[in-house]
């Protein structure tokens, strides 16, 4: 231990403190509903998922149309396989209890690697899985109306959804530039 | 005076979830709140993350498995709630934080006015901890609560000799930071 009298260590230790306790029911409390919160939130991802799913699954079932059925065919494994990739890679692992800051900072850090991996890889897993399906889609409601209008429509319909997917990508990329800083700032921990 | 009072030690381990936990708030409950203080500036997210910081420390009770002291195990999960609380408020906040390299550097704003009061000196402290990147946070806090250089080691996991570093640079920058106004010297 330091010499006793160090002024600066006397300045914090010193200090007033609110002598804030919790009662173990408190704990207990607080600790369940946090279990719980964990709990919903991963049902609330499913039932969502599900609820994606749902109207395809419907539309395929009740489409007659040869390429419109194949299009929600590839929509519903487009949607599952970006589920099966969220819970795969999206899931957070749990800091062991009492490891030291050095175990626990690299914990984080590879933590937030793989949130950044997820983040810049939004193409590949989560934006290019859709794209089948919208191009048989595509191509089977303008053999289904070959007219010029309806071709305008499903152009315009293209550009929209291309406007939103480079909008999802820079809005990863954005916060992948976060992250990105922030494993900078752990890197050098030891 | 030092914030460490007793240690316990292996002795604890055997004791139930809820008793360690309140031994261990007993004996190192000021120095949680110090802690929080350290890592959140707003009061109202400060309660938030002390009362994360309970939480925690009562749940990791249950694997307390007595191979270090209680006072490191507690000291281990509390800087590591608050590193995680740092990385998620990060995020939301875009300020930078620093390592101590970087503080020795910075030019010596004291104002001997503020230098005389306690209140401003305290909160100067805060503001220059709560700039520091999560490990040198740690070693600075550990080192405020009068822990030694063993003991620092032991808890973030750093070798002897990083820490001894660390701990020079902390010095020389808590020296030139508060060295005006007499009583504001940093002790040898």
């Amino acid at each position: 231990m330091w010499e006793v009298g160090n002024p600066v260590q006397e300045l914090w230790q010193d200090q007033p403190v609110e002598g804030i306790q919790m009662s173990v029911e408190e704990l207990r409390r607080r600790a369940g509903k946090f279990e719980r919160t964990i709990y919903w939130r991963n049902v609330r991802e499913y039932v969502g998922s599900l609820l994606a799913v749902g109207p395809l699954t419907y539309f395929f079932a009740t489409t007659h149309d040869v390429l419109s059925r194949v299009s929600f065919g590839l929509f519903i494994a487009a949607m599952l396989w970006i589920v099966v990739q969220l819970h795969r890679k999206g899931s957070s692992k749990k800091l062991p209890s009492g490891v030291d800051t050095l175990t626990g900072l690299r914990f984080y850090r590879a933590e937030l690697e793989r949130q950044l991996e997820v983040l810049t890889s939004v193409w590949s897993w989560y934006l290019a899985p859709l794209v089948p399906g919208l191009v048989v889609y595509t191509i089977g409601q303008a053999v289904k109306v070959p007219r010029l209008r309806s071709w305008a429509a499903l152009a315009l319909m293209n550009l929209v959804v291309a406007a939103a997917f480079v909008g999802i990508w820079k809005m990863n990329q954005k916060a992948a530039r976060c992250l990105q800083r922030m494993i900078e700032e752990l890197n050098g921990a030891d | 005076m030092s914030a460490i009072q007793s240690i316990p030690t292996v002795a604890a381990f055997g004791s139930g979830q809820d008793e360690l936990y309140q031994q261990a708030v007993q004996t190192y409950g000021a120095a949680l709140e110090r802690l929080a203080r350290a890592y959140e500036s707003d009061a109202d997210l400060r309660r938030d993350l002390l009362q994360e910081m309970h939480v925690a420390l009562w749940r990791s009770f249950r694997g307390f498995d007595g191979r270090c002291s209680l006072r490191t195990w507690f000291y281990r999960v509390s800087h590591n709630v608050g590193a995680s609380h740092v990385l998620r408020q990060r995020r939301l906040r875009d300020q930078a934080l620093v390592g101590l390299e970087e503080l020795e550097n910075l030019p010596d704003s004291t104002n001997a006015l503020e230098a005389a009061d306690r209140s401003h000196r305290l909160e100067r402290l805060l503001n220059l901890i709560q700039r520091l990147k999560p490990m040198d946070r740690h070693v600075i806090l550990s080192y405020l609560e009068g822990f030694d250089a063993a003991s620092i080691a032991e808890i973030t996991g750093l070798s002897a000799g990083n820490v001894a570093t660390k701990i020079h640079r902390i010095k020389s920058v808590l020296a030139r930071q508060f060295q005006q106004g007499g009583s504001g010297s940093c002790g040898k």
